[in-house]
């Protein structure tokens, strides 16, 4: 029995322009211990399904509109709020990115320490305290007796973020959920942090899901990745397969976004062209399509679902020999996703049906037009996803608002 | 293109006030040269009699030059002063001390109409594109600002021009009167970009441009950066905090770390042999995609944070967090005598009394007596162990490992 399996999660919101379609039905699940990372951009539901896990949906706008979610055996849906918030802080246990808005700056840190303590443990108060030295000596606080006393403003931004991991472990959690814990921070100070983490969750048996957009950051820290895109898993497979074996077009994508360490210099970037959908749209077929160079006429249509990468393979969900698996039509083969795009003769990807309007003409009708003033040089090779135009330009909505669990501002 | 007297192409007369600069100044290529720049930011008391009780020292002697046409990385984490140096040499900030000698010209004190002149050929397009934007102004009024405020063209030209550069970076022409709200991070960062650009400058400081948008956004600006640069002839300061993304677009890459400079070399030198202690720190602790690079490497985790810059540590500003000088010792020479840039290689400049040591690799010999022979092969490599693999036999820059 797994840890946590979240089963067919919907979440959506509603909000005065239409419905946003955060969570299209997401599925995983994690063991005691394990590491998974959930990986995305802005509004991709990252955030957002681990908020309706532990049920801390913005309300009224935020709605768990379908799925169950079974942590150590017990439905979450089915619990009172009391129940509930027993089950918060002292088993479920969150960090989140800006450390300075989710600390209290009203109170000491050894309130903060002593209250989540106390609330869920009955102890003295000089226990709680040595509890709370403890801890803040295990995140690596120098003199934590005399920080104890200090207020949040007080401390530096890797400071606060070990606090914040001080209070999150301060009763052995089972699952420790960090959405985007060094986003805030610079690298040498995120390096600090992550070793923590890790130093953390691999001693004990605290399970971990590492929400993030840093790719980078999972590759170091986790042992599963789900892909995350417009409200679906896109790809779950073993950190190492995710890796070596990247089989979804938008995972793909990503991997040819961020400079390669070793890479030539001059070599150009493979952007994503477009955006992200927007939200508001209920989805209807794959929702890479718009954006990907793979696509056939069925993604216009059809959305997949989550299928193993081999066909027919068992699919086991957790562990180290997790299987593989991608929701996409028509993958990439290794040798385009190496190349980050497809080598197949005289493959286009499939034109959108009639009627068809998209909202991620604006940028792309744009490259277009930086193409035809370069000259040749830069059309067509440039990037494989630019080749979608001819697409009517109807609306030209912004990404932001879908999904967002609004703790801070922009991603970066 | 509209204004002739807007410059074409590279060369163009230096004005008057550089006297003799611009000779030497061409001679070696620089557009830009940046001698002992200070930029300090006074602190003070007292609400009815303010007194001065001390500077932030945001900036504090800072030397470089940009050639004409290339891009200079500037990287260091928060607080480090690069957005104040970008900020001074496009005189957002008042320097302290120190000149800016723009195509020979000093714009450390240029005031008036001569800096409204000089502005004209040095732009800046800033990290947020959700705030650097007028939310009451249409992309093409941001976008044709500085054309009125130059007085470049007729109000028919200025239109025709906005267009242009709406398409020239990737956007729709017909999208000029939009207002920023409905475009996308992505679209409005070119839109910045596109304002950036309307007076043809010579330099363009870019600060922080993609750090707010989503990854794949990011490779979208910077290949838009990157193309605009080969066909405009453009000179870039491009100032971030992400390693990774700046020398993938930077030839040069000068580190600063507490308002100082402490490593500039060429981009893939710096990757492959960082002298400076800090920047093989740094190098150490950029996450890599790559899960088997990043269960070899070892990581240089260093202690603490980034002292104030009020009152910054004596002697080498680094000493306080430094894993070398912990290596060697603690060497009093650290403490007392603040270390100046120099050349170690063609190009490569760095501040540090003991940069040898990392430089002959004597620092790896050290990190070898105290690993295990077995594990000798694995010994990570600043950046990438594959790459230093491939490099074959250029001097792997010594390692220590990750911080006991």
């Amino acid at each position: 029995m797994a840890l946590l399996s979240v089963e067919d999660l919907v979440v959506r919101f509603r909000t005065r322009d239409g419905t946003i379609h955060a969570v299209n039905g997401v599925s995983f699940a994690l063991e005691e211990g394990e590491r998974l990372g959930l990986v995305g951009e802005s509004g991709c539901g990252k955030s957002v399904t681990n908020l309706a896990i532990i049920r801390l949906l913005p309300k009224p706008a935020g709605r768990l509109e379908g799925g169950r979610v079974v942590f150590d055996s017990v439905d979450l849906a089915g619990l009172s709020e009391g129940d509930l918030r027993e089950i918060r802080g002292r088993d479920i246990a969150m960090i989140f990115q800006d450390p300075m808005t989710s600390l209290n700056p009203v109170l000491t840190i050894e309130e903060q320490l002593v209250e989540t303590i106390s609330a869920h443990r009955k102890v003295t108060k000089a226990d709680a305290r040595k509890r709370a030295i403890e801890l803040l000596q295990m995140v690596g606080i120098p003199s934590p007796e005399s920080r104890l006393s200090e207020f949040p403003h007080q401390f530096s931004g890797g400071m606060r973020q070990r606090v914040m991991i001080a209070i999150a472990l301060a009763l052995e959690p089972k699952l420790l959920i960090a959405d985007e814990p060094t986003t805030a921070l610079d690298v040498t100070i995120q390096a600090q942090v992550l070793d923590l983490l890790r130093n953390l969750t691999t001693e004990g048996k605290t399970a971990l899901v590492l929400i993030t957009h840093d790719l980078g950051v999972v590759a170091g820290m986790t042992q599963r990745i789900n892909v995350m895109y417009a409200g679906f898993i896109v790809e779950s497979a073993t950190t190492a397969d995710v890796f070596d074996r990247p089989s979804h077009p938008y995972t793909v994508g990503l991997l040819h976004s961020i400079p390669k360490i070793n890479a030539e210099p001059g070599e150009e970037l493979l952007p994503i062209e477009g955006r992200p959908p927007d939200m508001r749209r209920a989805p209807t077929g794959c929702p890479f399509a718009p954006r990907c160079a793979w696509r056939l006429d069925v993604c216009w249509s059809e959305n997949p679902g989550l299928q193993p990468v081999e066909a027919g393979a068992p699919v086991i969900l957790t562990g180290p020999t997790a299987t593989h698996r991608i929701a996409c039509h028509n993958p990439p083969t290794a040798a385009e996703a190496e190349a980050g795009k497809p080598l197949r003769a005289e493959f286009q990807p499939a034109p959108p049906p009639a009627g068809y309007i998209d909202e991620l003409s604006g940028s792309r009708l744009g490259d277009a037009g930086i193409d035809a003033e370069l000259g040749a040089e830069l059309s067509g090779d440039a990037s494989p996803y630019a080749s979608a135009g001819g697409l009517p330009i109807e609306a030209d909505i912004h990404e932001d608002g879908a999904g967002r669990t609004g703790h801070t501002g922009h991603a970066p | 293109m509209i204004d002739p007297n807007v410059r074409q192409g590279g060369s163009r007369e230096t004005a008057g006030d550089g006297s003799g600069e611009g000779a030497r100044d061409g001679a070696d290529g620089a557009l830009l040269r940046v001698e002992d720049l200070k930029v300090y930011f006074p602190i003070r008391t007292g609400l009815v009699i303010s007194r001065h009780v001390g500077d932030i020292r945001a900036v504090d002697g800072v030397s470089f030059t940009v050639k004409r046409g290339e891009t200079l990385g500037l990287v260091g984490e928060s607080g480090c002063g690069k957005t104040t140096t970008g900020r001074a040499i496009v005189r957002l900030y008042d320097p302290t001390e120190g000149r800016i000698l723009f195509d020979g010209t000093d714009v450390a004190g240029l005031k008036g109409r001569e800096l409204t002149r000089m502005r004209r050929r040095m732009q800046m397009i800033f990290q947020d594109p959700y705030s650097s934007l007028d939310p009451r102004q249409t992309a093409g009024g941001t976008i044709r600002e500085p054309l009125e405020i130059h007085n470049v063209g007729t109000a028919r030209e200025r239109r025709e021009r906005v267009r242009e550069l709406l398409s020239i970076v990737g956007l729709n022409p017909d999208y000029a009167d939009r207002y920023p709200h409905e475009f996308s991070g992505g679209q409005r960062q070119r839109i910045g970009v596109a304002r950036a650009l309307a007076l043809e400058p010579d330099l363009v400081v870019a600060d922080e441009p993609i750090s707010a948008l989503d990854v794949s956004i990011q490779a979208q600006i910077i290949n838009l950066l990157e193309r605009l640069q080969g066909r405009l002839q453009l000179t870039y300061l491009f100032i971030a905090h992400d390693l990774s993304v700046v020398r993938h677009i930077s030839d040069r890459i000068a580190v600063m770390y507490l308002g100082r400079i402490v490593e500039v070399a060429p981009s893939k030198e710096l990757n492959q042999t960082p002298l400076h202690p800090y920047t093989v720190a740094l190098l150490s602790a950029i996450p890599v995609p790559d899960p088997k690079v990043e269960a070899r490497r070892r990581r240089i985790i260093l202690k603490g944070d980034v002292p104030s810059p009020v009152n910054p540590p004596s002697g080498c500003r680094f000493h306080t967090r430094c894993w070398l000088r912990e290596r060697l010792g603690n060497p009093e020479r650290c403490v007392e005598e603040d270390p100046m840039l120099r050349t170690l290689a063609t190009g490569h400049e760095v501040a540090c009394h003991f940069a040898e040591e990392i430089k002959t690799g004597r620092a790896a010999a050290t990190v070898a007596a105290v690993t295990p022979p077995a594990a000798e092969h694995e010994r990570a490599i600043p950046g990438d162990a594959a790459t230093a693999a491939q490099a074959g036999p250029a001097t792997p820059p010594s390692m220590p490992p990750a911080s006991a």
